[in-house]
């Protein structure tokens, strides 16, 4: 026994060595990096605009708070400027002042800038100082239910869209509702459900139907760009049917293209383009469950709901479709397409959509603008607006570069519901944060009057 | 006939002051409703003297209380919400030499507005709540103070962290009421309430409750409306079950082991929700 104790004292002694031997050299590598890290220091900056949703009104001054941050161990001398643009980029009012803070402090500083026009504007701060450059920049928006654009809606667009919708209903559905117990629990049934949609082809879709009652509403749910849905387990009040429409998810047995080229399949042809197809699998998905109130679908209280692509799709469904009751959607996608290609144009690196199409454009030299808005515009989420009657929430974030954030208000403006409501949230891309999910869980709620 | 005032008073106080526990305040929403009838037993026969220490009643006299209450909201907005309630009472006080003394009829009308103020990321909500009272009893019976009166609640609900239980909540209220009279009472209590679920339809609410009525008038009155300086501690628990998303019940007990001029009051409640 003695020698295991003598032993194990020894071994403490090398195991402790061994870790200081290590951790030393560790320690003091830290020691540097941090001794290092304060000689450089940082200037850490924020910005907050005098509305937290950074939106004005009209004839309303815009004034952000700037707070400055010094970490260093000295002064920083500079100048500070800011330059307000218009979203697509030109420039509208710039103001350059010296600017110092002290090591190791702060400072607020108040920017005004002068009331503007209806619309979305960047502001950009800089900071050009001594150890230190940095840029932050942000979006405000004045007035944006004011906000305006041109519909180029085609001529024979009601009547395209009710040829498209007649071909629809000419094919036979054949559904399938296959039970998946292995999906399922206690609460949730979940179900794999197959239908036939436009020009035949498969699509799929799951449906999920809460155990705890026997009659729900629905909230049906449309895909994003090739965006796979899954079953929906998240809510206990309504039916959720997520559908993916062709391309998507597990709905590629026939169509299954990349997202480099989905958006530009057959966009020479407005008959063949494949938004024709996509637009008819969410009016099938209606199809369906109109169809299957048997199994405890409330027909009267559908809502439809999409983000990105699926704001646009949500959008043309509530639209083409009165049998959906609510419409919600997030940064619809492809709304007012002539102004986000202006808009993009000023974009240092392009970003979905018209990453996909100009890159189709620069591969096909022979297609013309023209010849894109003359197939687009059928498809235009803005052009079915109007005939959107329901009640409609829309979530928009205003760094957004996909969906700029005036291309959806003026979506918006133009829907045909006088009883809508959009949520901005200023400092998101393209996405809306957890608060809009909160509210928009509530305000739908209070449309179909749930407890 | 001192028990019968302060047993009055302490029904009173639990039907005034908090009449919606299982739903606590959150703002009930814009066009929608909520009914709540309810059914709330009180017994005594022990009291605390003014000092908190336990008085033995005489053998064979008690006070017993029934009461049927009524709330109903209305969303009137997304934040402002219409309530009311009115409670149907029924009392009996049994005295040692087998006298007994009834009393019944409508009690204090409580009718107010509930608002908003904030929400927390729609996950806890901070809101004021104003109400009026009104005696819907001729004077001379002893179902209430008699007089009208006022009250402002804050309150403060939400749900609890997920790490904790992810459907639990909480609901703390603080509230001060005034009844015009020249000797008031002010009174002044707060509560907290823990909703903790039991399993998807099933929970457990614990609600703690601290009273406090002020009156110039420190008298231990058989008359119910002099009697108005005392204070309490109630513990109560409750299981709730529900039915479905528009039809829950609750059912609890209470006991009240501190207090100062009051009755060691204990009963139990039951109480169905209805959203409509």
């Amino acid at each position: 026994m003695r020698n295991i104790n003598i032993y194990l004292k020894h071994t403490s002694f090398w195991a402790v060595l061994i870790v200081v031997a290590i951790l030393l050299p560790v320690t003091k590598a830290n020691a540097f990096f941090l001794q290092q890290k304060n000689k450089e220091g940082e200037v850490i900056l924020d910005a907050k605009p005098a509305n937290k949703n950074a939106l004005f009104k009209a004839g309303e001054e815009i004034s952000y708070k700037l707070s400055v941050k010094n970490t260093y161990n000295e002064k920083q001398e500079g100048k500070f400027s800011y330059i307000v643009t218009s979203d697509d980029g030109k420039k509208i009012f710039e103001n350059t002042a010296d600017f110092s803070v002290g090591a190791g402090s702060s400072k607020s500083l108040s920017v005004k800038v002068a009331p503007k026009a209806a619309g979305f504007y960047h502001i950009n701060f800089m900071f050009n100082l001594s150890a230190y450059d940095d840029t932050v920049r942000k979006v405000f928006g004045v007035n944006p239910e004011a906000i305006t654009s041109e519909l180029h809606k085609p001529d024979d667009f009601d009547q395209f869209w009710e040829e498209t919708r007649q071909q629809l209903s000419k094919v036979s559905p054949q559904y399938k509702v296959i039970f998946r117990p292995d999906l399922s629990t206690k609460y949730k049934k979940v179900y794999s459900v197959e239908m036939k949609s436009y020009e035949n082809l498969l699509i799929r879709g799951w449906l999920v139907i809460p155990t705890d009652g026997s009659k729900f509403p629905v909230h049906y749910r449309v895909p994003g760009y090739v965006v796979e849905l899954k079953p929906n387990m998240d809510n206990d009040d309504y039916i959720a049917f997520d559908i993916n429409v062709r391309g998507n998810g597990n709905s590629k047995d026939v169509v299954h293209i990349n997202t480099d080229n989905y958006s530009t399949t057959n966009i020479q042809d407005k008959d063949k383009y494949i938004y024709r197809g996509v637009y008819m699998d969410c009016l099938r998905g209606l199809d369906f469950l109109y169809s299957h109130a048997n199994l405890g679908i409330d027909t009267s209280k559908i809502f439809v709901e999409g983000g990105s692509q699926g704001g646009a799709l949500a959008v043309v469904t509530a639209g083409l479709d009165k049998r959906v009751k609510v419409l919600t959607m997030q940064v619809p996608l492809y709304a007012d397409i002539r102004d986000n290609y202006s808009i993009s144009a000023s974009y240092k690196e392009q970003v979905v959509p018209f990453k996909m199409f100009r890159q189709y454009k620069n591969q096909h030299p022979e297609f013309t603008w023209e010849q894109f808005y003359a197939t687009f515009d059928y498809y235009d989420p803005q052009n079915f607006a109007p005939m959107v009657k329901c009640p409609v929430l829309m979530g928009i974030g205003l760094l957004d570069q996909f969906c700029p954030p005036r291309c959806s208000m003026a979506l918006f403006n133009h829907l045909g519901s006088t009883n809508k409501e959009f949520v901005c949230v200023p400092n998101s891309t393209h996405e809306v944060d957890f608060n809009y999910f909160m509210f928009q869980n509530l305000w739908v709620r209070e449309k179909f009057r749930i407890p | 006939m001192k028990k019968l005032i302060l047993s009055c008073l302490c029904i009173l106080v639990f039907i005034g002051i908090n009449p919606y526990r299982s739903f606590a305040s959150w703002p009930i929403g814009k066009y929608r409703d909520i009914v709540i009838p309810s059914m709330f037993l009180y017994h005594q026969t022990d009291r605390f003297d003014r000092d908190g220490h336990r008085v033995k009643g005489d053998p064979g006299a008690g006070f017993t209380s029934y009461s049927a209450n009524l709330y109903v909201g209305y969303g009137i907005s997304r934040r402002l919400d219409f309530i009311a309630s009115v409670p149907y009472v029924y009392t009996q006080n049994k005295f040692a030499n087998g006298d007994k003394i009834t009393n019944q009829g409508l009690g204090d009308l409580y009718m107010g507005l509930s608002y908003n103020l904030v929400n927390f990321n729609y996950v806890r909500y901070l809101s004021v709540q104003v109400s009026g009272i009104a005696p819907l009893y001729n004077h001379s019976v002893e179902l209430g103070l008699g007089n009208y009166g006022a009250e402002v609640k804050l309150m403060y609900c939400g749900n609890l962290p997920k790490s904790i239980a992810s459907k639990g909540y909480f609901n703390t209220e603080l509230a001060y009421r005034r009844y015009f009279d020249v000797q008031g009472p002010d009174q002044l209590s707060f509560s907290g309430t823990v909703g903790y679920p039991i399993s998807h339809h099933d929970q457990l609410n614990l609600e703690l409750l601290f009273f406090r009525s002020f009156s110039s008038n420190k008298a231990f009155n058989p008359n119910i409306n002099n009697a108005r300086d005392y204070a309490f501690f109630k513990p109560s628990l409750n299981y709730g079950h529900q039915f479905t998303r528009r039809f829950s019940t609750f059912i609890g007990g209470y006991y009240t082991p501190f207090g100062k001029n009051t009755g060691v009051g204990y009963g139990g409640s039951i109480q169905a929700i209805i959203k409509i």
